[in-house]
């Protein structure tokens, strides 16, 4: 499989390649040029994928149309076939695939279903249909092939259908994926909407799965936000799902990208759901669950995201819920409860973009010992004589009248005559 | 004397149309003609006019005889011209003084025997003969207490049409008997709306919110909803008590005014569900008709001339619609006229009908087809598609002039079993009166009453919030998760809330109240926390 390193953002010609897997491959990269951030943290080193073969970094047009006809054939996520694509590379493994010369590590069965495909798949009607609505597709090496990917191994995607003008790379650099539940209840919505808003708002890329409810609000939010979003779908992107979506996916497309692993025409099928959240998790640098009920996709999403290193977070929700159960057991499990898109950025941003505490500390808590004493001794309406202060205090008539002063002088008290009361 | 006239009424919808009834005998063939726009139940009057004259022992007069109602261009139903009809026959064969008659209005329906029944419409009829100058006025026995309700006119209740004949000729009036058998006078034509509408009697039991567990949230938007005639839409499991909610909302809402006890009473007057032996209803009605209702049964309608549907019969009272999401889609979108502007307008060919249709509207419904969806207990089996369908089928126009969304929570078990008593129904009354006469004290010089009908530019430009109160509502509007719409609506509420909370404006915690109704999102702290 082709492994181009786009190490450091730059241009991935500057980089060597190996045959073997070596220190090149396994390196900790940082994908964003501009914040150097914990991203590497999460990551097993050992999670690269074994490359071997392939030796052009950018990807030639055989190459690229081989890996077009192969992301017809091959079903999003399939690590056998992925395994064995990357072994031989897509040129050889789309011509073994037309000649039927049938590698080892395919099964027979799985090789005629394989077969069966390559017969019908034509890839460069495929690139003409994409063309004809504005998509691409993206190959990796390209400059815009988003290299986070190759954490997916064998499941890596053998390219990614692209709708829109901007550079996937460059959102996915610093993008968030917010998912939750279709049947959301109007707080999820809500705080889908808030969340993706200030996300965006803040430079961040939204990236959801355009489906009703929750992603569909996450989107909505990021538009609003004047920020840019990206809908990755898990049918083709020149129609994209569901259909009641159509409106916001051409927004969508207009300030941000549709993506998708089928070729265009390609139908949503459960499988395809559950391979494309695997492709949101590891597209982006984390994922904030909003609402979902316990077998809601959006976990199977934070369970990928979980397992690729990435940050998995949850927003919290009423317990008498069901829609937040889910997100609850999330939670439970070791996810990062967030509430606003700061607590986010803290997670996925660079080091030192930390979101302030809530709230503010009462000045009083910091009191030291007998002056908080005194001070509660105080009584609230009304006032007191010193030796009254001290005896409810519990400390000496000379050491509660030294601290009334000091905390006359911060204000908190006041003295009239020979009594002390609280100053309003 | 071949010439005669008299008056009655057509009423259309709940207006009346003082119509003039005119008798001519002409020599010639034996012959009775009714002419004017007349429909079939009103053409079958020549028989029993003819019948019940002859009855009441007078001579039918053998000559060629027309009879016009004008003006004869105004369609005219129902068997209420009888009366008319056989005094103007009477007056033209002169078995009675016909400036006697002259200056009458007739309402009543007359039997073969000659005894007048009781139709319906009685008030609005008497209301516009009263309105067209006419001070005299006589109709069936059993309608006269609601035909005296007006005032400003002298009413003649009469059993029969010898009655009527000894009072007019200055006799004796002969004492008839009251009628025995079965009583059909308050049998209702089909297509009444019987049964649709409950207008708390005053003997019967009357639901009290004292009887409701627990549920502080909805009782307290209730309680708004009542104060502000704000629009309510309830959302919860089955069994979670919104039906029981709904039932006390009348309750909440001050007695009928004069005024509005007439409009109320002259709409069920006309659709004949009248309670017997209560002619005027003073308090406010509740009309809660099923999800399988259609069009005419919910706006009005009907063939011919339409008749008052649930929006009218719900004319300054309740109208709740369980189940809403399984009603028909037309069926509900059409509720957005009436709530709009206070009246339905019907037109069919034989004419357009207004009627009054000021109601505030509760509307419950599941959260899903099987109605688990979304509860701690789980067991929802509806797919997210399924959900999303059925929420949908609520459209966003309508939802949009519902400005109080209450999530209702299944009561548990120690709030059910708590041995402390909520709330009455005449607390939370006394609460809602206090409110309203705050509110109207300050619309004193207004046509609006009630902060659910203020008009947003009004409201934002004449009556600001307290400072800063609005900054949360800002905030949203950012988001673009409120609306301009949005934000006139959160306003009202806001005012109710700071009219029941005895505050001059509303803060920051009245908006929050407001917004989290609104959005179905509690903000700040909430809707129980704002409590006073």
């Amino acid at each position: 499989m082709t492994r181009p390193r786009g190490s450091d953002g730059g241009d991935p010609a500057g980089n060597s390649r190996t045959d073997d897997c070596g220190v090149d491959v396994c390196a900790p990269e940082a994908h964003d040029p501009g914040s150097p951030g914990d991203r590497g943290d999460g990551r097993a080193p050992g999670r690269c994928p074994a490359a071997q073969g392939g030796d052009a970094l950018r990807p030639t047009d055989e190459e690229r149309l081989a890996r077009v006809a192969l992301s017809a054939v091959v079903e999003p996520g399939d690590p056998v076939v992925g395994g064995w694509v990357a072994q031989h590379g897509p040129v050889e493994a789309w011509r073994d695939l037309q000649d039927g010369r049938r590698d080892g590590s395919v099964s027979r069965r799985r090789w005629e279903g394989l077969r069966h495909r390559a017969g019908r798949t034509d890839p460069r009607a495929s690139l003409a249909e994409a063309a004809a609505c504005g998509g691409r597709f993206v190959a990796p090496g390209d400059p815009e092939w988003p290299s986070q990917l190759d954490d997916l191994g064998a499941a890596a995607p053998v390219g990614l259908w692209v709708r829109g003008t901007a550079s996937l790379r460059l959102l996915a650099v610093r993008s968030v994926a917010v998912v939750g539940a279709r049947a959301c209840t109007d707080y999820g919505a809500w705080v889908a909407t808030d969340l993706a808003r200030s996300l965006a708002a803040r430079g961040w890329t939204v990236a959801s799965g355009a489906a009703y409810g929750v992603d569909g609000a996450a989107h909505q939010g990021a538009l609003r936000g004047g920020g840019q979003t990206v809908a990755v779908l898990a049918s083709g992107v020149d129609t994209g799902y569901p259909a009641g979506h159509a409106g916001l996916l051409e927004r969508v497309r207009a300030q941000g990208l549709m993506v998708s692993e089928l070729p265009p025409g390609g139908h949503p099928t459960r499988h395809r759901f559950l391979q494309r959240n695997r492709l949101l998790a590891a597209l982006t640098r984390g994922t904030v669950v909003v609402e979902a009920a316990p077998r809601s996709g959006a976990l199977a999403t934070a369970r990928r995201a979980a397992a690729l290193g990435r940050h998995v977070m949850g927003v919290p929700g009423s317990v008498l819920s069901a829609q937040s159960d889910g997100v609850h057991q999330l939670l439970r499990g070791g996810a990062h409860l967030v509430s606003r898109a700061e607590e986010v950025i803290e997670l996925v941003g660079a080091m030192g973009e930390l979101a302030d505490v809530a709230g503010t500390t009462d000045p009083r808590d910091l009191l030291t010992e007998p002056a908080g004493r005194v001070l509660g001794a105080v009584p609230p309406g009304g006032a007191a004589a010193v030796e009254q202060i001290a005896a409810d205090a519990g400390c000496g008539v000379a050491g509660a009248q030294a601290v009334l002063l000091e905390l006359c002088a911060l204000g908190y008290v006041e003295r009239s005559g020979e009594s002390w009361s609280l100053r309003r | 004397m071949v010439f005669a006239r008299t008056c009655s009424v057509a009423v259309t919808g709940v207006e009346g149309v003082v119509v003039e009834v005119q008798a001519d005998l002409e020599p010639g063939v034996a012959a009775f003609t009714l002419v004017g726009l007349v429909d079939k139940s009103l053409s079958e009057a020549r028989d029993r006019v003819r019948s019940a004259v002859v009855n009441s022992g007078i001579a039918w007069p053998q000559k060629k005889l027309t009879v016009a109602l004008s003006p004869a261009a105004l369609p005219k139903a129902g068997s209420g011209f009888d009366l008319a009809v056989a005094c103007a026959v009477l007056a033209a064969g002169e078995h009675v003084e016909p400036a006697a008659v002259a200056e009458l209005v007739l309402v009543g329906e007359l039997g073969l025997d000659g005894r007048v029944r009781p139709v319906h419409g009685v008030l609005p009829a008497v209301l516009a003969a009263v309105d067209a100058g006419c001070r005299r006025v006589v109709v069936a026995e059993a309608n006269a207490t609601e035909a005296s309700l007006v005032p400003g006119v002298s009413v003649l209740g009469v059993r029969s049409l010898r009655q009527l004949v000894a009072v007019l000729t200055g006799a004796e009036p002969p004492e008839e008997p009251v009628t025995e058998g079965p009583d059909v006078s308050s049998v209702l034509p089909p297509g009444a709306a019987a049964g649709l509408c409950s207008t708390s009697l005053g003997g019967e039991h009357r639901p009290d919110l004292a009887e409701v567990a627990g549920q502080r949230t909805a009782r307290r938007a209730l309680e708004i909803a009542a104060a502000g005639r704000h629009h309510l839409f309830l959302k919860g499991t089955p069994g979670a008590g919104k039906t029981m909610l709904a039932e006390r909302l009348p309750g909440l809402l001050p007695p009928l005014t004069r005024q509005e006890a007439l409009e109320v009473t002259a709409v069920h007057s006309v659709s004949g569900t009248l309670p017997e032996g209560r002619p005027l209803l003073d308090r406010p009605p509740y009309c809660a008709p099923h999800h399988s209702a259609s069009m005419a049964a919910l706006v009005g309608g009907g063939s011919g001339l339409p008749r008052p549907g649930a929006v009218s019969l719900a004319h300054h009272g309740v109208l709740f619609l369980d189940e809403a999401a399984e009603m028909s889609g037309r069926v509900l979108d059409a509720l957005r006229q009436p709530l709009e502007s206070g009246l339905v307008v019907i037109a069919r060919s034989a004419g357009v009908v207004r009627l009054p249709a000021r109601f505030l509207l509760a509307l419950a419904a599941n959260p899903c087809p099987c109605g688990r969806h979304g509860s701690a207990a789980g067991g929802c089996e509806c797919t997210p598609h399924t959900v999303r369908r059925y929420r949908a089928r609520l459209s966003g126009p309508l939802m949009d002039r519902v400005d109080l969304r209450v999530p209702v929570e299944p009561v548990g078990r120690a709030e059910l079993l708590s041995a402390g008593r909520s709330e009455s129904t005449s607390t939370v009354a006394a609460r809602v009166v206090a409110a309203r006469e705050r509110a109207a004290a300050r619309y004193a010089d207004r046509p609006w009453q009630v902060n659910g009908s203020v008009p947003g530019h009004e409201l934002r430009s004449r009556w600001a919030p307290a400072p800063g109160a609005l900054q949360r509502a800002e905030q949203d509007m950012d988001r673009g998760l409120l609306t301009a719409r949005g934000l006139d609506r959160v306003l009202r509420v806001a005012w109710t809330v700071a009219d029941l909370a005895g505050h001059d404006r509303p803060t920051a915690s009245d908006m929050d109240a407001a917004l989290s109704l609104r959005s179905g999102v509690v903000r700040g702290a909430g809707l129980v926390g704002s409590l006073p």
